[in-house]
């Protein structure tokens, strides 16, 4: 469990120097949605998220309808989705 | 036009193919027969929420209302409290949705199945088609009626304007709801011109997927935001002949890289939801604006109007307009405290009197960044007075009140809004406590959107 946790380490902080968050990394509950109520995250930092997963993984997100309200449903989620792209 | 004239549902010939479901195309004969059988499904009275992601059921739902003389709310927000505002507000009876919402009014799912034969029905032009939103100054839904003769008279526009040959495959990035993807992707191959992509596209990759699997020409119909991650991303897009950005000003350099990198023109789009779009301009061509035409401009001390046909008021703007000769104009800078993101609009003051009015809240404002016209990743500011509670707590309470988009980012907290001699905010100053851990321009992108 250790590589998972600290890249959800590693994300948090990449998400808030994208984001140019107010919290800081380690404050971001990894379990809590990052859209809407939770960090209140919202299209134009999907697509910020995107790109910088992008440049930092070498892997694209896509709008699967379904699969990627789950996918960002919360940090945790956004890390195993990318962690099963990096190993697939 | 004559107030009992009527124009018909679709203006395109029965086999031409009008959308693009996945690999599978719909001619309009088909999509008439679709549209017949679901108005024949529809409840007897609307108005009908409709917030459809998938275009093509958008269309049927909003083609299906219309025949049956149903007004369609277009609500590109689809956060369940602005639906559930909209639907109490402008009494819908029912919605139309292709995903599952918790709302207190029924929703249906637009199932389409061919079913015989579909007739074109004749609308009438002053029949109210659509109403579309736009944020109040207090926060509430503020409603703009769409006539259909209006409706038409913009798609038929755009299509002349942007030369759409009638195979045109249009790929769009904006809801099916927001009043530029309403108009560039059911409007224009509804009435005119081209054959849209149905499904959902918001990432690079999912632009490269849908435009790789459609027939060339090519025309992507898109944002400044998305244009700037497509080129972020380095995804290779297949030939294109044009590009339409809208929603904000594209800055000239990421207009320079999107040509180069993807070899098509990119045209930009000036409008607003309470006219639909009125202009248009090659970015690279200078900042000179060509009116669609039909419109008529007039730009005086009080502020530019423009009349459009089918509208029976001319609609007031909210940017400054000066005429550069050959009638067309140059865009100014927005009018008093108007400010424009993700497409959407709000006023500062209005935006700050919803601030202000949170319990616990003493004294606040909003502010926007200097750059907020050049850089599409802008954010607002709010200082806030309001002692003994939370940034968190005060952006949560917002986060009911106020569109994503304009939720300040940051909250900078104080024990009182810093004020000069007379009494007046000092902006400056905020600015300086908003942004000050800011380093301007470090864009990892360095295509120049963030720069002055």
């Amino acid at each position: 469990m250790s590589t998972t946790l600290s890249l959800e380490a590693e994300l948090a902080r990449l998400i808030v120097e994208a984001l140019h968050l107010e919290a800081a990394p380690e404050d971001i509950d990894p379990e809590a949605p990052l859209f809407g109520e939770g960090l209140g995250l919202d299209s134009i930092d999907a697509l910020e998220i995107a790109l910088a997963v992008s440049k930092r993984y070498g892997f694209q997100l896509r709008s699967d309808d379904e699969r990627n309200h789950r996918i960002f449903a919360s940090l945790r989620a956004l890390a195993a989705h990318i962690e099963k792209q990096r190993t697939a | 036009m004559p107030a009992d004239a009527t124009l018909p549902l679709t203006g395109r010939a029965l086999g031409e193919v009008i959308f693009r479901r996945g690999a599978t195309p719909v001619t309009a004969a088909r999509f008439l027969a679709e549209v017949a059988a679901l108005a024949a499904r529809l409840p007897d009275e609307g108005p009908v929420l409709n917030f459809c992601a998938d275009r093509y059921l958008a269309l049927v739902g909003f083609a299906a209302a219309l025949s049956r003389g149903q007004v369609t709310l277009l609500s590109a927000d689809r956060s369940a409290p602005r639906l559930a505002d909209i639907a109490r507000l402008h009494g819908a009876r029912y919605a139309l949705s292709d995903t599952d919402a918790a709302l207190p009014l029924p929703v249906l799912r637009p199932a389409v199945e061919p079913a015989g034969d579909g007739a074109n029905p004749a609308i009438p032009a002053a029949a109210i088609a659509a109403i579309a939103f736009t944020s109040g100054s207090t926060g509430e839904p503020r409603p703009h009626a769409k006539p259909w003769g209006a409706l038409v008279a913009g798609a038929r526009a755009a299509a002349e304007r942007f030369a759409v040959a009638p195979g045109t495959s249009i790929v769009g990035t904006i809801p099916a709801q927001h009043m530029y993807g309403f108009e560039t992707t059911l409007m224009l191959p509804l009435v005119a011109a081209g054959a849209a992509h149905a499904g959902p596209v918001f990432y690079p990759s999912d632009i490269q997927e849908a435009l790789a699997a459609l027939p060339a020409p090519r025309l992507l119909v898109t944002t400044p935001l998305q244009l700037r991650a497509l080129l972020g991303a380095g995804v290779p897009l297949p030939p294109l002949a044009g590009i339409v950005s809208a929603t904000a000003p594209l800055a000239e350099s990421l207009a320079a890289a999107a040509e180069e990198t993807f070899g098509a023109p990119v045209l930009e789009i000036y409008g607003a939801t309470e006219a639909g779009s009125v202009a248009s301009r090659r970015t690279l061509d200078g900042e000179a604006w060509d009116p669609y035409p039909g419109m008529r401009f007039t730009i005086a001390e009080a502020g530019a109007e423009v009349a459009v046909p089918g509208l029976a008021l001319p609609v007031p703007l909210a940017d400054t307009l000066e005429w550069c000769g050959e009638g067309r104009f140059r865009l100014l800078g927005r009018r008093g405290d108007m400010v424009k993101l993700a497409g959407k609009r709000a006023s500062l003051a209005g935006l700050t009197r919803i601030l202000t009015t949170i319990e616990g809240v003493e004294d606040g404002l909003f502010l926007a960044p200097d750059d907020i016209d050049r850089n599409p990743r802008a954010r607002l500011a709010a200082a806030v007075v309001a002692p003994g509670r939370s940034a968190e707590e005060i952006v949560a309470t917002l986060r009911d009140k106020v569109e994503p988009a304009f939720l300040p980012r940051p909250v900078v907290l104080l024990d009182a809004l810093p004020r000069d001699a007379l009494g007046k905010v000092n902006r400056a100053r905020i600015v300086e406590l908003a942004w000050r851990r800011r380093e301007p321009a470090t864009d990892a992108l360095h295509i120049g959107d963030a720069e002055p």
